[in-house]
Protein backbone atom coordinates (compact mmCIF):
# COMPACT_ATOMS: atom_id res chain seq x y z
CA UNK A 1 0.00 0.00 0.00
CA UNK A 2 1.11 3.43 -0.72
CA UNK A 3 1.13 5.46 2.56
CA UNK A 4 2.42 8.55 1.23
CA UNK A 5 -0.33 11.09 0.11
CA UNK A 6 -1.47 12.18 -2.69
CA UNK A 7 -3.55 15.73 -3.89
CA UNK A 8 -6.65 15.50 -2.27
CA UNK A 9 -9.99 15.30 -4.58
CA UNK A 10 -12.24 18.01 -3.72
CA UNK A 11 -14.97 17.65 -5.96
CA UNK A 12 -17.37 20.12 -3.90
CA UNK A 13 -16.70 23.00 -1.32
CA UNK A 14 -16.09 21.45 2.30
CA UNK A 15 -17.16 24.13 4.70
CA UNK A 16 -14.58 22.97 7.36
CA UNK A 17 -11.75 21.92 4.96
CA UNK A 18 -9.85 25.50 4.96
CA UNK A 19 -10.40 25.89 8.54
CA UNK A 20 -9.27 22.50 9.44
CA UNK A 21 -6.47 22.90 7.29
CA UNK A 22 -5.05 26.08 8.25
CA UNK A 23 -1.98 27.07 7.78
CA UNK A 24 0.18 26.73 11.54
CA UNK A 25 2.98 29.44 11.61
CA UNK A 26 6.05 28.43 11.43
CA UNK A 27 5.16 25.01 9.89
CA UNK A 28 6.77 25.61 6.26
CA UNK A 29 10.32 26.94 6.96
CA UNK A 30 10.31 23.57 9.82
CA UNK A 31 8.74 21.33 6.67
CA UNK A 32 11.80 23.13 4.40
CA UNK A 33 14.52 22.55 7.40
CA UNK A 34 13.79 19.03 8.44
CA UNK A 35 12.95 17.94 4.61
CA UNK A 36 17.52 19.43 4.77
CA UNK A 37 18.11 16.99 8.56
CA UNK A 38 17.37 19.83 10.56
CA UNK A 39 16.75 17.86 13.84
CA UNK A 40 15.58 20.61 15.65
CA UNK A 41 12.78 21.56 12.68
CA UNK A 42 11.52 18.07 12.94
CA UNK A 43 11.02 18.10 16.46
CA UNK A 44 8.84 21.13 15.92
CA UNK A 45 6.75 19.30 13.23
CA UNK A 46 6.26 16.65 16.02
CA UNK A 47 5.34 19.26 18.83
CA UNK A 48 3.33 21.22 16.62
CA UNK A 49 0.97 17.78 15.08
CA UNK A 50 1.65 15.21 17.74
CA UNK A 51 -1.60 16.22 19.76
CA UNK A 52 -3.81 15.76 15.93
CA UNK A 53 -2.18 12.90 15.16
CA UNK A 54 -2.34 11.06 18.26
CA UNK A 55 -5.93 11.90 18.79
CA UNK A 56 -6.61 10.54 15.43
CA UNK A 57 -5.18 7.00 16.30
CA UNK A 58 -6.96 6.87 19.44
CA UNK A 59 -9.97 7.44 18.17
CA UNK A 60 -9.39 4.73 15.31
CA UNK A 61 -7.53 2.33 17.61
CA UNK A 62 -9.72 3.31 20.38
CA UNK A 63 -6.68 2.29 23.08
CA UNK A 64 -3.91 4.64 24.08
CA UNK A 65 -0.76 2.24 24.13
CA UNK A 66 -1.54 1.40 20.40
CA UNK A 67 -2.47 5.05 19.73
CA UNK A 68 0.74 5.65 21.67
CA UNK A 69 2.83 2.99 19.37
CA UNK A 70 1.02 3.95 15.70
CA UNK A 71 2.11 7.86 16.72
CA UNK A 72 5.26 6.79 16.62
CA UNK A 73 5.28 5.13 13.58
CA UNK A 74 4.01 8.16 11.79
CA UNK A 75 6.11 10.36 13.19
CA UNK A 76 8.77 7.57 12.17
CA UNK A 77 7.34 7.44 8.64
CA UNK A 78 6.90 11.10 8.44
CA UNK A 79 11.18 11.34 8.55
CA UNK A 80 11.33 8.94 5.93
CA UNK A 81 8.75 9.98 3.63
CA UNK A 82 9.18 13.96 4.37
CA UNK A 83 11.51 14.86 1.00
CA UNK A 84 8.14 13.41 -1.34
CA UNK A 85 5.77 16.16 0.42
CA UNK A 86 5.85 18.37 -2.22
CA UNK A 87 2.79 20.93 -0.97
CA UNK A 88 0.34 19.94 -3.28
CA UNK A 89 -2.07 19.36 -0.36
CA UNK A 90 -2.00 20.90 2.93
CA UNK A 91 0.62 19.25 5.13
CA UNK A 92 -1.66 18.04 7.97
CA UNK A 93 -3.74 16.31 5.47
CA UNK A 94 -0.84 14.87 3.92
CA UNK A 95 0.49 13.28 7.52
CA UNK A 96 -2.91 12.54 8.51
CA UNK A 97 -3.11 10.22 5.37
CA UNK A 98 -0.13 8.76 6.05
CA UNK A 99 -1.26 7.89 9.56
CA UNK A 100 -4.69 7.02 8.28
CA UNK A 101 -2.71 4.19 6.29
CA UNK A 102 -0.58 3.37 9.07
CA UNK A 103 -3.19 2.91 11.52
CA UNK A 104 -5.13 0.66 8.66
CA UNK A 105 -2.18 -1.17 8.07
CA UNK A 106 -1.85 -2.46 11.64
CA UNK A 107 -5.23 -3.09 11.94
CA UNK A 108 -4.95 -5.33 8.75
CA UNK A 109 -2.21 -7.16 10.59
CA UNK A 110 -3.85 -7.65 13.22
CA UNK A 111 -6.87 -9.44 11.33
CA UNK A 112 -9.31 -6.53 11.23
CA UNK A 113 -11.55 -6.54 8.36
CA UNK A 114 -12.29 -3.11 8.50
CA UNK A 115 -15.97 -2.05 6.52
CA UNK A 116 -16.19 -5.77 5.58
CA UNK A 117 -16.69 -6.47 9.72
CA UNK A 118 -19.30 -8.67 10.08
CA UNK A 119 -20.83 -5.97 12.59
CA UNK A 120 -20.99 -3.36 10.43
CA UNK A 121 -22.45 -5.07 7.16
CA UNK A 122 -24.75 -7.21 9.11
CA UNK A 123 -24.81 -5.39 12.48
CA UNK A 124 -26.21 -7.39 15.57
CA UNK A 125 -29.56 -6.00 17.04
CA UNK A 126 -27.42 -4.94 20.04
CA UNK A 127 -24.65 -2.67 17.63
CA UNK A 128 -27.38 -1.41 14.63
CA UNK A 129 -28.99 1.58 14.78
CA UNK A 130 -32.43 0.98 15.37
CA UNK A 131 -34.88 1.72 13.35
CA UNK A 132 -36.82 4.43 15.51
CA UNK A 133 -37.41 7.55 14.24
CA UNK A 134 -38.13 9.01 17.63
CA UNK A 135 -40.49 12.15 17.69
CA UNK A 136 -40.06 15.69 18.80
CA UNK A 137 -39.65 15.14 22.16
CA UNK A 138 -36.85 12.74 21.92
CA UNK A 139 -34.78 14.67 19.15
CA UNK A 140 -31.61 15.80 20.19
CA UNK A 141 -31.85 19.25 22.17
CA UNK A 142 -30.34 21.63 19.60
CA UNK A 143 -26.43 21.14 20.39
CA UNK A 144 -24.03 18.29 21.57
CA UNK A 145 -21.28 19.05 23.42
CA UNK A 146 -18.37 17.82 22.15
CA UNK A 147 -17.73 15.61 25.34
CA UNK A 148 -20.57 13.87 25.16
CA UNK A 149 -20.13 13.32 21.45
CA UNK A 150 -16.60 12.23 22.26
CA UNK A 151 -17.73 9.46 24.63
CA UNK A 152 -20.41 8.28 21.92
CA UNK A 153 -17.76 8.09 19.35
CA UNK A 154 -16.05 5.78 21.07
CA UNK A 155 -18.91 3.74 21.76
CA UNK A 156 -19.90 3.28 18.21
CA UNK A 157 -18.69 -0.50 16.81
CA UNK A 158 -15.65 -0.07 14.80
CA UNK A 159 -16.10 -0.12 11.48
CA UNK A 160 -18.72 2.43 11.87
CA UNK A 161 -16.58 4.79 13.92
CA UNK A 162 -14.00 4.87 11.34
CA UNK A 163 -15.71 5.73 8.78
CA UNK A 164 -17.18 8.32 10.89
CA UNK A 165 -13.92 9.29 11.81
CA UNK A 166 -12.46 9.72 8.43
CA UNK A 167 -15.39 11.10 7.03
CA UNK A 168 -16.88 13.65 9.78
CA UNK A 169 -14.13 14.36 11.99
CA UNK A 170 -10.92 14.36 9.16
CA UNK A 171 -13.11 15.91 6.46
CA UNK A 172 -12.07 13.11 3.79
CA UNK A 173 -14.12 12.45 0.75
CA UNK A 174 -16.43 9.08 0.01
CA UNK A 175 -13.63 8.62 -2.72
CA UNK A 176 -10.79 8.74 -0.64
CA UNK A 177 -12.67 6.50 2.25
CA UNK A 178 -13.42 3.75 -0.36
CA UNK A 179 -9.72 3.55 -1.18
CA UNK A 180 -8.39 3.73 2.11
CA UNK A 181 -10.92 1.09 3.20
CA UNK A 182 -10.91 -0.90 0.07
CA UNK A 183 -14.99 -0.84 -0.14
CA UNK A 184 -17.34 1.03 -2.71
CA UNK A 185 -18.17 4.39 -2.28
CA UNK A 186 -21.79 3.60 -1.85
CA UNK A 187 -20.43 1.58 1.27
CA UNK A 188 -18.65 4.22 2.93
CA UNK A 189 -22.11 6.55 2.22
CA UNK A 190 -24.11 3.36 4.02
CA UNK A 191 -21.99 3.39 6.96
CA UNK A 192 -21.52 7.09 8.02
CA UNK A 193 -25.09 7.11 7.55
CA UNK A 194 -25.33 3.89 9.91
CA UNK A 195 -22.65 5.60 12.16
CA UNK A 196 -24.77 8.76 12.42
CA UNK A 197 -27.78 6.80 13.46
CA UNK A 198 -26.21 5.11 15.79
CA UNK A 199 -24.75 7.89 17.14
CA UNK A 200 -28.19 9.95 17.77
CA UNK A 201 -29.28 7.04 19.41
CA UNK A 202 -26.40 6.77 22.32
CA UNK A 203 -26.90 10.24 22.56
CA UNK A 204 -30.42 10.23 22.85
CA UNK A 205 -30.00 7.69 25.75
CA UNK A 206 -26.93 9.87 27.32
CA UNK A 207 -29.82 12.94 27.33
CA UNK A 208 -32.49 10.36 28.83
CA UNK A 209 -29.84 9.37 31.57
CA UNK A 210 -29.27 13.52 32.62
CA UNK A 211 -31.97 15.30 34.80
CA UNK A 212 -33.94 17.75 32.60
CA UNK A 213 -33.36 21.67 33.64
CA UNK A 214 -35.53 22.05 36.60
CA UNK A 215 -36.35 18.65 37.41
CA UNK A 216 -33.55 18.00 40.51
CA UNK A 217 -34.60 21.34 41.48
CA UNK A 218 -37.80 20.64 42.35
CA UNK A 219 -37.29 17.10 43.71
CA UNK A 220 -35.53 18.78 46.47
CA UNK B 1 -27.74 4.08 -3.45
CA UNK B 2 -31.07 5.89 -4.31
CA UNK B 3 -31.59 9.29 -6.13
CA UNK B 4 -34.39 11.26 -5.49
CA UNK B 5 -35.06 12.80 -8.36
CA UNK B 6 -37.74 10.43 -9.78
CA UNK B 7 -39.21 9.80 -5.95
CA UNK B 8 -42.81 11.05 -5.16
CA UNK B 9 -42.51 12.94 -1.90
CA UNK B 10 -46.04 13.30 -1.83
CA UNK B 11 -46.89 9.73 -1.24
CA UNK B 12 -43.42 8.88 0.51
CA UNK B 13 -42.75 8.02 4.04
CA UNK B 14 -40.59 8.34 6.96
CA UNK B 15 -38.65 5.20 5.90
CA UNK B 16 -38.81 5.21 2.49
CA UNK B 17 -37.45 8.73 2.66
CA UNK B 18 -34.46 7.90 5.37
CA UNK B 19 -33.53 5.56 2.38
CA UNK B 20 -32.13 8.48 0.12
CA UNK B 21 -30.47 9.98 3.20
CA UNK B 22 -27.17 9.07 2.82
CA UNK B 23 -26.94 10.65 -0.96
CA UNK B 24 -28.74 13.65 0.31
CA UNK B 25 -26.22 14.54 2.90
CA UNK B 26 -23.25 13.47 0.28
CA UNK B 27 -25.08 16.13 -2.08
CA UNK B 28 -26.55 18.76 0.25
CA UNK B 29 -23.74 20.00 2.17
CA UNK B 30 -25.06 19.23 5.17
CA UNK B 31 -28.78 21.72 5.04
CA UNK B 32 -31.46 19.01 3.95
CA UNK B 33 -33.46 20.68 6.85
CA UNK B 34 -33.76 23.79 5.09
CA UNK B 35 -34.16 22.46 1.53
CA UNK B 36 -37.25 24.14 0.31
CA UNK B 37 -38.06 20.66 -1.81
CA UNK B 38 -38.73 18.67 1.43
CA UNK B 39 -40.16 21.86 3.13
CA UNK B 40 -43.83 20.21 2.86
CA UNK B 41 -42.55 16.54 3.85
CA UNK B 42 -41.30 17.65 7.33
CA UNK B 43 -44.15 19.39 8.10
CA UNK B 44 -46.19 16.40 7.60
CA UNK B 45 -43.62 13.77 8.56
CA UNK B 46 -42.49 16.23 11.99
CA UNK B 47 -40.72 12.73 13.02
CA UNK B 48 -38.66 12.85 9.93
CA UNK B 49 -38.18 16.32 10.56
CA UNK B 50 -36.11 15.35 13.84
CA UNK B 51 -34.52 12.52 12.58
CA UNK B 52 -32.81 14.96 9.71
CA UNK B 53 -32.27 17.64 12.35
CA UNK B 54 -30.79 15.30 14.70
CA UNK B 55 -28.74 13.93 11.83
CA UNK B 56 -27.48 17.44 10.88
CA UNK B 57 -26.28 18.33 14.13
CA UNK B 58 -24.04 15.40 14.83
CA UNK B 59 -22.80 15.96 11.52
CA UNK B 60 -21.96 19.74 12.33
CA UNK B 61 -20.90 18.69 15.53
CA UNK B 62 -18.11 16.24 14.40
CA UNK B 63 -15.91 19.07 12.97
CA UNK B 64 -15.31 20.36 16.48
CA UNK B 65 -13.65 17.01 17.46
CA UNK B 66 -11.13 17.72 14.76
CA UNK B 67 -9.02 19.61 17.21
CA UNK B 68 -7.75 17.42 20.26
CA UNK B 69 -9.14 18.39 23.72
CA UNK B 70 -7.11 19.96 25.73
CA UNK B 71 -4.88 17.45 27.91
CA UNK B 72 -5.16 14.97 24.93
CA UNK B 73 -1.35 14.24 23.89
CA UNK B 74 1.11 11.09 23.80
CA UNK B 75 3.51 11.12 26.74
CA UNK B 76 6.74 12.00 27.02
CA UNK B 77 7.94 8.70 26.03
CA UNK B 78 6.64 8.81 22.67
CA UNK B 79 9.16 11.30 21.84
CA UNK B 80 12.06 9.46 23.31
CA UNK B 81 11.67 6.85 21.49
CA UNK B 82 11.39 8.49 18.14
CA UNK B 83 14.57 10.71 19.03
CA UNK B 84 15.95 7.58 19.58
CA UNK B 85 15.41 5.52 16.49
CA UNK B 86 15.83 8.62 14.44
CA UNK B 87 19.59 8.72 15.94
CA UNK B 88 20.15 5.72 14.09
CA UNK B 89 18.33 6.85 11.07
CA UNK B 90 20.67 7.89 7.61
CA UNK B 91 19.30 11.36 6.88
CA UNK B 92 16.25 12.36 5.00
CA UNK B 93 16.73 12.42 1.44
CA UNK B 94 14.77 14.08 -1.03
CA UNK B 95 12.59 11.96 -3.26
CA UNK B 96 11.54 15.08 -5.57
Amino acid sequence: MDLQGTPRMQTKPNPGFFKRNAPIAGEAEAIENAKNGDPDAFAKLYALHKRRVYTLCLRMLGNVSEAEDMTQEAFLHLFRKLGSFRGESAFSTWLHRLTVNLVLMHLRKKGLQLVSLEETINPSEEDAPKRDFGSRDTMLTGSVDRVTLERAVALLPPGYRMVFVLHDVEGFEHNEIATMLECSTGNSKSQLHKARLKLRELLRESQALQPADGVSEAAR
Amino acid sequence: MKDLASANLDKMTTAEFEEYLPELFESGGGSISKDPRFANFFQAHPDCAALVSDLEIIAEQAKSLFEPSAGTEPSDAVWSNIASKLKEEPPTSKEN
